[in-house]
């Protein structure tokens, strides 16, 4: 019996002693390697029709949805230079978070066998009860007695198994496709999103590739309380990493206060890289030696910072100093159509607070205090679209307003002013609320986030998903100009 | 969203904070801040690099970052 316990106090002490990092380190900075987007091939897929989907967390019910999007992409036929082809093969892009990256994820490690492989392995299994059975059997106690090991390192472990197949980022970059798909976390410090790509590893010298996607997935879709936030080891300074020019030239611009939000993420940048000397924590690094100013990057839910996965997308669109500019193939006149679909499965679930005179419980008061903020940013992150979108087409507008009244007055007072390269812009949202059936619409926003959901409720989020895309006015408009047929939909 | 028009006699590549963005002689849209803008292939033009502030430009009146061939 003595023996016995101290094994198990032996072993527990071993467990509490040690982190065995899922991140490896970087050797050495290599621009040209790793996962990046300029590194994917194109294939067939063209930048001239440029294409990014973003996919929202929620749960199954969000990655259910969002997978229903990508059957109807699939299933949508366009003309392009000269070919019929599925809008699925002109995707660029996928931003996920939470529960969208599930399928973001498993789209970009199998490509088209998501379609005959996904369903069972991720939208109908009861992945919540499998979690549960998990976390309550006597070999997890162990692993989470340690407190460098939590509920979310389960659940990857579960993933890696069950849903990946134990792939990483090695088999992505192997695949080497288009498109470039990034699950954004949360930065538990900075409250600032973290997408899984290897620009964001490079400042921690971490190689992205020897990390599970799964660990990506659970990390994306860590909800705070439910699941813990994972741990990833920072090894900044060990690996010549060089920020981009603009880091520096945007952290100048501080007192200016010229742009804020540009000095913000030079800031971030700045923050995860920072080496601070005499930080001897960093395993493998002695004492005294410089290190990280933050070893330990500590992940939560990426729907903290963004729950639609559209801030990403949107300083691409807007801005040249992004990991993958959207702005500078503009410049470079690479893109003439941009298309941005984002999948949204935002609820708003009824309740009884206002039928009763008592103050609200502490739950309730907790949840409103930390949902409502995120449903109120989504709203401003969706408008933000919509006024980037606006920005473009005003200003094009602009000139060539001014060149047609100018030429009105005689071909003496033509002014032929240059434009910035014209770009066709398509925000397309699918979401609840642009369903027409009020008792159709509060069904879906009554949906629970969870992981584990009816196989009839999956199967109607699917198709309500491809519904609502192929209704899309903009979605409509993009099909028009390219002679499109819309995705066959089910009569309700 | 800002506007510059680099200048120059000839067509040449635009760097924007080490980046490819277009062309000389174009309006290329850039977000406000403050900007190194270079061009590339020959180096036979001066200043070697300029760092601007870019900020309340329009499409109609984008900023004009000028270089010169070295010979001029």
């Amino acid at each position: 019996m003595l023996r016995a316990a101290a094994v198990l106090a032996c072993a527990l002490l071993t467990a509490c002693a040690s982190f065995s990092p899922a991140n490896p380190p970087l050797a050495k900075y290599a621009p040209d390697a790793g996962y990046r987007f300029e590194r994917l091939e194109h294939g067939d897929n063209t930048d001239e029709l440029f294409v990014i989907v973003t996919f929202s967390g929620g749960g199954t019910r969000a990655a259910a949805l969002a997978y229903g999007v990508l059957e109807a992409l699939r299933d949508t036929r366009i003309q392009w230079q000269g070919r019929t082809l599925a809008l699925l093969d002109e995707v660029d892009v996928i931003s996920s978070i939470s529960g969208g990256s599930f399928p973001a994820a498993y789209y970009a490690l199998r490509g088209r066998q998501i379609f005959d492989e996904f369903p069972e392995r991720f939208l109908y299994r009861p992945v919540e009860s499998d979690l549960i059975k998990l976390a309550l059997s006597p070999a997890s106690w162990l692993k989470l007695a340690a407190p460098a090991y939590g509920r979310s390192d389960l659940a990857a472990e579960l993933y890696h198994r069950e849903v990946f197949g134990g792939a990483t980022y090695a088999d992505l970059i192997a695949r080497n496709r288009r498109p470039f798909v990034i699950l954004n976390a949360t930065d538990m410090t900075t409250g600032t999103q973290f997408p899984f790509i290897q620009d964001q590893f490079d400042l921690m010298c971490s190689d992205l590739a020897g990390v599970p996607l799964a660990r990506a997935a659970a990390a994306s879709s860590a909800f705070p309380g439910g699941l813990t936030a994972l741990t990833f080891q920072n090894y900044a300074g060990r690996c010549g990493y060089r920020q981009p020019a603009w880091v520096q030239l945007a952290a100048e611009d501080h007192a200016s206060r010229v742009n804020p939000r540009r000095t913000a993420r030079a800031d971030n940048r700045l923050s995860l890289a920072e080496v601070v000397q005499g930080q001897g924590q960093v395993q493998g690094q002695g004492q005294g030696a410089g290190g990280p100013a933050r070893p330990y990057i500590h992940l939560t839910d990426g729907g903290v910072a963004d729950n639609i996965g559209l801030r990403g997308p949107l300083d691409a669109i807007a801005s040249t100093n992004h990991p993958w500019s959207v702005l500078q193939l503009m410049n470079r006149k690479l893109v003439g159509k941009l298309v941005v679909i984002v999948v949204n499965a935002a609820t708003d679930p009824a309740t009884g607070r206002d039928r009763s005179a008592a103050v609200p419980g502490l739950i309730d008061t907790l949840t409103t205090a930390a949902t409502v903020p995120l449903d109120n940013y989504t709203f401003d992150t969706v408008e933000l679209l919509r006024k980037t979108v606006d920005e473009f087409d005003t200003d094009a507008r602009l000139v060539e307003d001014c060149n047609r009244l100018s030429a009105r007055r005689g071909a003496q007072c033509a002014l032929q002013l240059p434009a910035p390269h014209k770009v066709d812009l398509y925000p397309i949202q699918v979401a609840f609320d642009y369903i027409a059936s009020a008792e159709e619409r509060a069904w879906f926003k009554n949906l629970p986030t969870n992981f584990e959901l009816p196989r009839e409720t999956v199967d109607r989020l699917r198709a309500v998903g491809r519904r609502l895309l192929s209704e899309d006015p903009q979605f409509l408009n993009l099909l028009k100009a390219l002679n499109g047929s819309p995705p066959p939909v089910a009569p309700r | 969203m800002e506007y510059v028009k680099v200048l120059f006699p000839t067509d040449r590549l635009v760097y924007i904070d080490g980046e490819e963005n277009g062309n000389t002689n174009e309006v290329l849209r850039v977000e406000a801040g403050t900007h190194l803008f270079e061009l590339g292939s020959l180096a036979n033009y001066r200043p070697a690099s300029r760092k601007v502030t870019v900020e309340d430009t329009t499409a109609l009146e984008p900023l004009e970052i000028t270089f010169f061939r070295k010979e001029d």
